[in-house]
């Protein structure tokens, strides 16, 4: 088999770009799994919502692709304040069991109120930009893609400075490294856990905004994608934000290159079989573990 | 007489259904340190977290500068000056010394962060060489002089310690002493709990002896430390020649 340059760097750019929106996904989930000790099930279908309030504010705002994005970002940053205000913030630190009970129930609920009110029929998004790429030589990468992952790495900046330049972020960060010290000095648990939800949802917003040019739209899009997240979270070193987004863009490369040359099963299945064997070799993950590190 | 900065009213305090303290009362005054002394269980701990309110309160009353503050979260009562050092490394250990006086600063407008730290990293010009240095690689003693300073940065008029020696070595044990004293020399009220009860005895105007959640003695620290039942259960032998 010859093997062709241009081919691997076109498989490289479209498996950096799914990279960087698997990273949305991944980094949110740190940063809930960081600031409140929970794993939130219902984060695939946040992106979900994303993807859905992309596919309807389209058509609203004829087809105009920011003011979709930022409507869908802002419509999922609300669902997660109601998620948090409602369920989450019921939950004491030490209900670990009853927050898998809670947000698995609501991923379930969240599914299926979409498939009965929008059909299990995936939909596919038009934009503005319709098929339009930039090509360099016989590369070609779409528009939809690169405002992808050109708006991850904006996100990614400005949650970086966020966490590691303001009060408002460094209090998350603090709340992951140690409660008590956080309680010392005048810290308010439920006031950071609940920003640090909002947040969350806001980048799950962006990357199901963002995914819903690139795939097809279903009710189901977030459980496919919630598991890998899962698997990157852990492989990143838990609650260590970069090391999150280290290994979304290392999957998102090797998915794009086995799904280049072997069968999509293959694909699917190679994410598991780098956990196992990450893990296996370095039970902690690959970066330092906890404290929400930023760098 | 002056009224008292901190006064307890038989409090009743503990942690989910079990009250750990019971029926306790005390007044300190300001700028007194007093130390509490107690078997291990004895309730030492869960009363310093019952004044600061990060445990479960059933009754009483804890009147602060003449205002009840038992029902308040913890960020209201340091908001009123009272602040808490707990026991064990109390500070964020992936973050720089710095960013551990900023985070000291959390409910202080912006406008007095550099004001406040710099008032500090005068007292202590230690954290000021060891400003880029993440917290968990100071030693044990620097780490315990960070978390107070910390506590520090918003003025507290009544510091709680849990432990602030515990883990060091005598010579930082010494050294954490007398920044206790340096502290209560500017006015503030320390209530400190602390395993080494001879060296805490010394600095301490008052002593509070707890006894299964309850209150057994109470007196200025040189008689309390010469009581035969506090040399045999506390001290072992003769304060003065074993002095820390």
């Amino acid at each position: 088999m010859t093997i062709d340059a241009v081919y691997i760097l076109q498989l490289t750019l479209n498996g950096l770009a799914l990279g960087l929106l698997y990273a949305l996904i991944a980094v949110g989930l740190s940063l809930i799994f960081g600031v409140m000790e929970i794993i939130n099930f219902a984060h695939g279908e946040l992106l979900m919502l994303g993807a859905y309030a992309m596919t309807f504010a389209l058509p609203v705002v004829g087809l105009l692709y920011w003011p979709a994005l930022a409507a869908a970002i802002l419509l999922v940053m609300l669902a997660g304040l109601l998620v948090y205000e409602i369920l989450l913030a019921r939950l004491r630190p030490d209900e670990f069991e009853r927050s898998i009970l809670i947000t698995l129930g609501l991923s379930i609920i969240l599914i299926h109120t979409v498939q009965y009110f929008f059909t299990a029929t995936p939909r596919i998004v038009d934009t503005q930009y319709g098929f339009d790429g930039v090509e360099i030589g016989n590369i070609r990468i779409t528009l939809t893609r690169l405002i992808g992952a050109a708006a991850a790495l904006v996100a990614f900046a400005g949650l970086y400075s966020t966490l590691r330049f303001t009060q408002f972020g460094r209090a998350m960060r603090a709340i992951a490294q140690n409660r008590e010290a956080a309680l010392m000095v005048g810290i308010r648990p439920r006031v950071v856990a609940r920003n640090a939800m909002v947040l969350a949802a806001g980048l799950c917003g962006l990357g199901g905004a963002a995914l819903a040019p690139i795939q097809l739209v279903t009710p189901y899009m977030g459980q496919f994608l919630i598991f890998k997240a899962f698997a990157l979270v852990t492989i990143g070193g838990l609650g260590n934000i970069p090391g999150a987004v280290v290994a979304a863009v290392v999957l998102g490369l090797l998915e794009s290159v086995i799904g280049g040359f072997f069968a999509s099963a293959w694909q699917e299945g190679s994410v598991f079989v780098v956990m196992i064997v990450a893990l296996l070799l370095r039970p902690e993950g690959l970066f330092k573990r906890g404290g929400m590190r930023v760098g | 007489m002056n009224s008292p900065v901190l006064e307890l009213i038989s409090v009743t305090a503990g942690y989910g259904d079990n009250p750990i303290v019971r029926d306790f009362s005390t007044r300190l005054r300001a700028g007194t340190i007093t130390t509490l002394i107690g078997g291990n269980g004895a309730g030492k701990s869960t009363l310093l977290r019952a004044i600061y309110g990060t445990n479960r309160f059933f009754s009483g009353q804890i009147v602060f500068k003449d205002e009840p503050v038992e029902r308040l979260p913890p960020w209201e009562r340091l908001k009123r000056g009272i602040g808490f050092v707990p026991q064990g490394r109390c500070n964020f250990p992936a973050m720089s010394v710095g960013e551990n006086l900023k985070m000291g600063c959390y409910t202080l407008p912006a406008a007095k962060h550099d004001a406040a730290i710099g008032r500090v990293t005068d007292l202590f010009p230690l954290l000021r060489e060891r400003w880029r240095t993440e917290a968990g690689n100071l030693s044990g003693g620097q780490q315990q002089i960070l978390e107070m300073a910390m506590v520090l940065l918003l003025e507290p008029s009544l510091l709680l310690l849990d432990e602030p020696s515990l883990g060091l070595s005598p010579r930082m044990q010494g050294d954490v002493f007398a920044t206790v004293q340096r502290i209560a020399a500017t006015g503030v009220t320390v209530l400190v709990v602390e395993q080494n009860v001879r060296g805490a005895l010394l600095i301490s105007d008052l002593a509070l002896v707890m006894e299964q959640g309850r209150k057994f003695m109470e007196g200025p620290a040189a008689e309390v430390r010469t009581d035969p039942r506090i040399r045999q259960a506390y001290l072992g032998g003769n304060i003065e020649q074993t002095a820390a």
